[in-house]
């Protein structure tokens, strides 16, 4: 009992930074824009997270965290929605710029270039059965029905879905296609800021160089895997975050070489997509930059 | 006719521009550390060419990144984005170090070559499956790659500390030493002849020449082959490549294949001169340096050597900027990345420019 207790609270830990990623992610690619940044949002928000909570405390280091996600998104929303240039290229850049600008800042700060003092993260609530839980892992599920109401029944909802889906019909209705796109994009970098700081503050209590091990990534897979839909995301998230903590348990048996352990979460990645690909419909005009005619 | 030669230099200066505003950007993050920006740049300057060997130096870090832009630009020329030409070349470098330390008493006109053909085999290997995933199961080749790359990262931390782990020693975590004849000659012998002395610690060697030879043949496979036209055919216009009737799918697996061929080339100038050995902390990170050159090379094969050379500067500068003002060599990651941004964008700018500027022509 015990054991599937433990099992079952390790991979609600494992799920939660894919998931608020993931959601992040919804938003974004709802809105039409791809964002492979994610990842690298992921790492600022894990580096200013641990450093706002160094320096000024928890609360002070998620909002750092989330401000710095969202930072390096609307360099994002510029480079892509405004300048119309290739999204892949700009979020290939973007988590370079995330490694390289927090490997510098940390030998700056931390006078380390890969890792930081032991930093504080919030106090835990009490949940039943669980016990002690991180207040992260429970916004993390409200957010699920949260998105999927504000996606389905609010009007901004709508419009950012419109957008994503026929940018010219949303543009003549008068909705501003541009806004919408940027408020996908800063939303998607706000909380893959958040997952990051999580991984920081309440996963780990430190900053370590390449601490997100490509899960922005893997969120990416996941929304895809949930069909751009939130309560898919969070049913994909949770296979994953299951397969990962599952995977711990086999490397505390030693059997296999933990080097193929760390494998599994890229595997059933390439696996999870390469079932279901075909079968998912992304919305029409994602990754297609909206112009407006020239005349 | 005036006109061409705006739009010629307009092309040609876009880099220029996109160097200037990356430069300038990361300014700010030299100056939250309180050092000037302008003595930074200058001391990268003054450190890489004050003496004929750094130049020399220069042109042997440029060496990988020549190979890795090239294989990311003829992605590129497909519309295609190999983001996997991290995890190809370690693949690659690892197949040839296996072939170096295991064969032995081949003559080296015979075990080198060996030695490339498993690089590029490796490459193609770790390529093939991207593009199989894409070809028959829709998967994007960009999270594919992505992952492979993790995967690859696993593998050889795997293969070089159970299995090939060089017993023979204690101290480190290694595969055993290339045999002598699998080690690429220094072109000290040649420049020598030239009246050009280079010091024993700078390992410039062939494959730096292999290198612009091999982005020669990829201008004239792209410019002056008909697969070269279905190569460009299908990045520029997928539609009208159909109705020409080339077979996108066969031109995406030679396309992607080869990319990945010169992706396993990246890491054997440092695997057969300086290393003679693959560790865990063999080079990690061309993969991306050549996303970014094949950026600032505008794709072009020529381009690509001089970005390459200008990366290349950039990684001695920053050796100098770390051990002479104390400023973290990462600045230079934070310069390459905002370069990707700048360029592309400057690029988007420009073209918008020249089409209106042929729109009015047309009028």
């Amino acid at each position: 009992m015990d054991f599937i207790v433990e099992l079952i609270a390790s991979s609600l830990r494992m799920t939660v930074p894919i998931l608020l990623t993931g959601i992040g992610a919804v938003y974004t690619e709802r809105a039409g824009v791809v964002n492979i940044g994610l990842e690298g949002m992921m790492i600022v928000g894990s580096f200013w997270g641990a450093l706002g909570s160094f320096y000024f405390g928890p609360y002070v280091g998620f909002l750092m965290g989330m401000s710095a996600g969202m930072a390096l998104a609307l360099i994002h929303a510029v480079a892509s929605v405004t300048f119309r240039v290739n999204q892949i290229v700009s979020g290939v850049a973007l988590n370079i710029l995330a490694f390289g600008s927090s490997r510098f800042l940390s030998q700056v700060f931390f006078k380390m270039a890969t890792t930081s003092p032991h930093v504080k993260g919030l106090r835990p609530v009490k949940i039943p059965v669980l016990g002690d839980t991180s207040p992260i892992i429970v916004l993390a599920f409200i957010l699920v029905p949260f998105t999927a109401f504000i996606l389905e029944k609010t009007v901004f909802g709508l419009r950012l879905k419109s957008v994503g889906e026929n940018p010219l019909a949303a543009d003549t209705l008068g909705v501003n296609v541009f806004k919408f796109k940027y408020a996908g994009v800063l939303l998607s970098g706000l909380l893959a800021g958040l997952a990051g700081t999580y991984l920081s503050l309440e996963h780990t209590g430190m900053y370590v160089e390449g601490m997100t091990q490509g899960k922005g990534f893997i969120a990416l897979a996941a929304m895809i895997f949930g069909n751009w839909t939130p309560y898919g995301t969070m049913w994909a998230s949770l296979l994953f975050g299951f397969a990962e903590s599952l995977s711990f348990r086999v490397v505390e048996s030693n059997v296999i070489p933990y080097q193929f352990i760390k494998m599994i979460p890229y595997l059933l990645t390439l696996a999870v997509l390469a079932g279901v690909v075909r079968k998912s419909t992304p919305p029409a005009a994602d990754g297609i930059p909206y112009e407006r005619e020239m005349h | 006719m005036k006109k061409n030669y705006k739009i010629l230099t307009l092309k040609i200066l876009a880099p220029f521009i996109a160097i200037f505003l990356a430069a300038f950007f990361s300014s700010f993050v030299i100056l939250t550390i309180n050092k000037s920006p302008l003595e930074v740049f200058y001391t990268m300057f003054k450190f890489s060419f004050r003496r004929l060997d750094s130049i020399a130096i220069i042109l042997y870090n440029s060496t990988p990144l020549i190979f890795s832009g090239l294989a990311v630009a003829i992605a590129f020329r497909m519309g295609l984005f190999n983001i996997g030409v991290e995890g190809q070349y370690l693949i690659g470098t690892f197949l040839a170090a296996f072939v170096g330390f295991s064969l032995e008493g081949l003559p080296p006109f015979i075990h080198i070559p060996l030695l490339i053909l498993s690089g590029m085999l490796g490459g193609m290997i770790w390529a093939y499956l991207p593009i199989y995933l894409k070809i028959r199961k829709g998967v994007h080749e960009v999270i594919s790659t992505i992952m492979l790359n993790y995967i690859a990262y696993s593998l050889i931390h795997y293969l070089i500390s159970e299995i090939f782990i060089d017993r023979s020693q204690k101290l480190l975590i290694r595969t055993p030493k290339l045999a002598p004849s699998a080690l690429m000659p220094k072109l000290h012998g040649v420049l020598a002849l030239f009246g050009i002395e280079l010091p024993k610690h700078v390992y410039l060697n062939w494959f730096f020449v292999i290198a612009v030879l091999l982005a020669i043949a990829i201008y004239y496979i792209v410019y002056y082959t008909p697969f070269g036209f279905e190569l460009r055919a299908v990045g520029q216009n997928p539609e009208a490549s159909r109705t020409a009737g080339i077979d996108k799918e066969k031109v995406f697996y030679k396309g992607f294949l080869l990319s990945g061929a010169i992706a396993g080339l990246v890491g054997l100038s440092d695997l057969m001169s300086y290393f003679g050995y693959m560790d865990l902390d063999f080079p990690r990170g061309y993969g991306f340096d050549g996303i970014a050159v094949a950026l600032i090379g505008q794709n072009d094969p020529f381009g690509i050597i001089l970005a390459s050379i200008l990366f290349g500067f950039l990684r001695r500068g920053a050796e100098g900027i770390q051990t002479l003002l104390n400023v973290p060599m990462d600045t230079i990651v934070i310069l390459q990345a905002l370069m990707i941004i700048t360029i592309v964008i400057i690029n988007k700018i420009v073209g918008d420019y020249i089409k209106r500027l042929e729109k009015k022509g047309a009028r």
